[in-house]
């Protein structure tokens, strides 16, 4: 194996600093979050799970996609790309799997999303392996695992006096070449996977659960806060919207963004005219685990989780996905 | 930095060139593309495909378009002040730029239904995007068989159109049917639900496609009263309604289960969506 030190790690990340948006793992107020970093001396190297996913950093929470310009009856339109390339650091397994789920939608499915191919094209991911499953994770349900390398561009894992490095694309090749690795004798030890396996069924047991009342067993006692779907990998739904941020002289400045969006908001589907068609909290979240579990794996392929037991932690009321899956299991008879 | 591909988020650039009140709240926008590529995208679309119209500064929203390109090169729209862009689009003026995103969606399979008898059932300003398929058939009306259209409002200040209807009843074997919920002094015609309407209509079932749109509860009773009149579900077309942030499948918003209005739609036969259309209601 490949291995770097610590410290040799730190003096390449600090001339990767120069180059790229650099975004890793940092303790902001007590919360491991990946955010933009100016120095290595800010990353943490020993974490748990991050609080949110890298989504924000391949489809943002909030995205300027044009940038309008109406001067008199004259109208011109910008797109709004990063020229800068990204880097980002420390990203936990299940984190790489979130943007292969929304590549298979938002790059294979036509017409690909010009700003998500933009972002996913200047990015790349260095991964760093989990030596356990932290609480509410169960990648490994779900074909991820601690250690997995898959959609990872370099993945890291830590061995006695500093880190095993697996590069796995080319992408990642060329961004490490300039990283101090010295050959060593042996192999990093395997993940412990301990943790109750949930049983995930295959998307046609969950077409005659539609009617089921696993829906408002669970669903009932939503708040519908919305940060299910917000710390969620996979979920992508989002609403577009103008904002005027310049207004004089005969010049008016626009902003086109898109925002992150919830199925699980209370007015989600209400059309104009004020009809709700989903207009309950079990309707909604049956909505958000058939997109996950049916409908995105029957329409483009890999399953809508990644297993990262984000959603199950940051429920106020305790909403917890694995125990509908179990639920799910246990009705279809399975 | 600027994208490869076509970035299908942006809108192509267009003016107003024509505003006109067709109904109580409804006005009918003719747009004119002004550059080279927007001309080109508009240059050929179908009956049943919508687009995002955009008041730059209030947003964007998705409408049926309610032209065809056959009769001119402006694109139009049938829009109700509903919401902060339609409102905003109400208030605007000939010769101000608006923004265009589309052609988007399928549309109906006028080819298919050739040689078919037709009847045509349009709701409100639902009915908005049926217009196309009425002037595809005035068009070509040696293609297809007899036509019955039927025509519906709340009251009649809400029918759309109607300036229209003697160009479409001088059509031949065309017959043109108009009700409203709720009559008012001076309307001498039918009062009365549409599918009312359709039963007493009774139009034959053999050959015959019948093509809905409207709001969802409307298209579920038509689909209802259809079938009480022997239309099968592989008889039927509609295209859907549904709130859209995107119209390229992407967004989220249009799910109806697993398909999407917006790229397995708007258009459906009634037998594609058995089962999905109460997920709307
Ligand atoms: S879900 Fe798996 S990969 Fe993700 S943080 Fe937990 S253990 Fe690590
Ligand atoms: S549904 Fe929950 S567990 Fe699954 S990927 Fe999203 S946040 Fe993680
Ligand atoms: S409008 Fe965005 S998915 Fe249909």
């Amino acid at each position: 194996m490949k291995v770097t030190t610590l410290d040799a790690l730190r003096s390449w990340l600090d001339t990767v600093v120069g180059e790229y948006d650099v975004v890793a793992p940092r303790d902001v107020d007590g919360h491991v979050l990946y955010r933009p970093v100016a120095t290595s001396g800010e990353i943490v190297f020993s974490y748990e799970r991050p609080e949110l996913s890298v989504k924000d950093y391949l489809l943002p929470a909030t995205e300027v996609l044009l940038r309008v310009e109406k001067r008199g009856g004259e109208v011109t339109v910008e797109e709004n790309l990063a020229d800068r390339g990204q880097v980002i650091f420390g990203v936990r397994p299940c984190d790489a799997h979130g943007p292969a789920t929304i590549d298979a939608l938002f790059l294979e499915q036509e017409p690909p999303d010009t700003y998500y191919s933009h972002h996913r094209a200047r990015t790349v991911l260095i991964g760093m392996a989990c030596p356990q499953l932290w609480e509410g994770c169960f990648c490994t349900s779900v074909g991820g695992a601690p250690d997995d390398a898959t959609h990872l561009d370099v993945l890291l894992r830590r061995v006695d006096g500093g880190f095993a490095v697996d590069t796995v694309t080319e992408k990642g090749a060329k961004l490490i070449a300039g990283l101090c690795v010295e050959e060593r004798d042996g192999a990093p030890d395997a993940p412990t996977t301990e943790g109750e396996a949930v049983p995930v069924m295959p998307p046609d047991a969950w077409r005659p659960l539609f009617g089921d009342n696993i829906w408002m067993r669970h669903g009932e006692r939503c708040l519908s806060c919305r940060i299910c779907t917000y710390v969620c990998p996979t979920c992508r739904c989002f609403d577009v919207a103008d904002r005027v941020v310049e207004q004089g002289a005969g010049i008016t400045r626009i902003e086109r963004i898109r925002v992150w969006d919830a199925c699980t908001s209370t007015n989600y589907r209400r059309a104009a005219g004020g009809h709700n068609s989903r207009p309950t909290k079990p309707v909604r979240l049956r909505n958000r685990s058939f997109c996950k579990f049916r409908y995105y794996p029957e329409d483009y392929g890999p399953l809508g989780c990644v297993g990262c037991g984000r959603c199950i932690v940051s429920c106020p009321v305790d909403i917890d996905i694995t125990e509908v899956l179990q639920d799910v299991a246990e009705r279809s008879g399975r | 930095m600027s994208s490869a591909e076509a970035n299908p988020m942006r809108p192509y650039l267009g003016r107003l060139a024509g505003i006109e009140d067709i109904a109580a709240g409804i006005k009918l926008f003719q747009v004119e593309m002004t550059g080279p590529e927007g001309q080109a995208a508009f240059s050929e679309y179908k009956p049943g495909q919508f687009a995002f119209v955009s008041a730059f500064g209030a947003g964007e929203a998705p409408f049926g378009i309610t032209s065809t390109p056959r009769r001119g090169s402006l694109v139009e729209f049938a829009i109700a002040a509903l919401g902060h862009v339609t409102n905003t689009l109400h208030s605007l003026e000939v010769g101000d730029p608006v923004g265009v995103r589309g052609p988007l969606g399928n549309w109906f399979p006028m080819e298919e239904i050739k040689g078919r008898d037709i009847v045509i059932l349009g709701g409100g300003i639902g009915g908005a995007p049926l217009r196309p398929v009425v002037h595809t058939i005035l068009d070509n009306r040696v293609d297809y068989g007899h036509v019955t259209i039927l025509w519906a409002a709340r009251s009649p200040d809400l029918l759309v159109f109607t300036e229209e209807f003697d160009d479409w009843r001088a059509t031949p074997d065309l017959d043109v049917h108009v009700t409203v919920d709720r009559g008012e002094e001076g309307w001498t015609g039918n009062v009365g639900l549409i599918t009312q309407l359709l039963e007493q209509v009774n139009p034959s079932t053999e050959n015959t496609v019948a093509i809905t749109c409207g709001p969802p509860i409307m298209i579920h009773f038509a689909f209802l009263t259809l079938g009480k009149l022997g239309f099968n579900p592989e008889q039927s077309l509609t295209t859907l309604e549904a709130r859209m942030h995107c119209g390229i499948g992407k967004c989220g918003r249009c799910n109806m289960g697993e398909k999407f209005v917006c790229t397995d739609g708007p258009v459906f036969w009634q037998s594609d969506i058995v089962g999905f259309l109460e997920g709307l209601l």
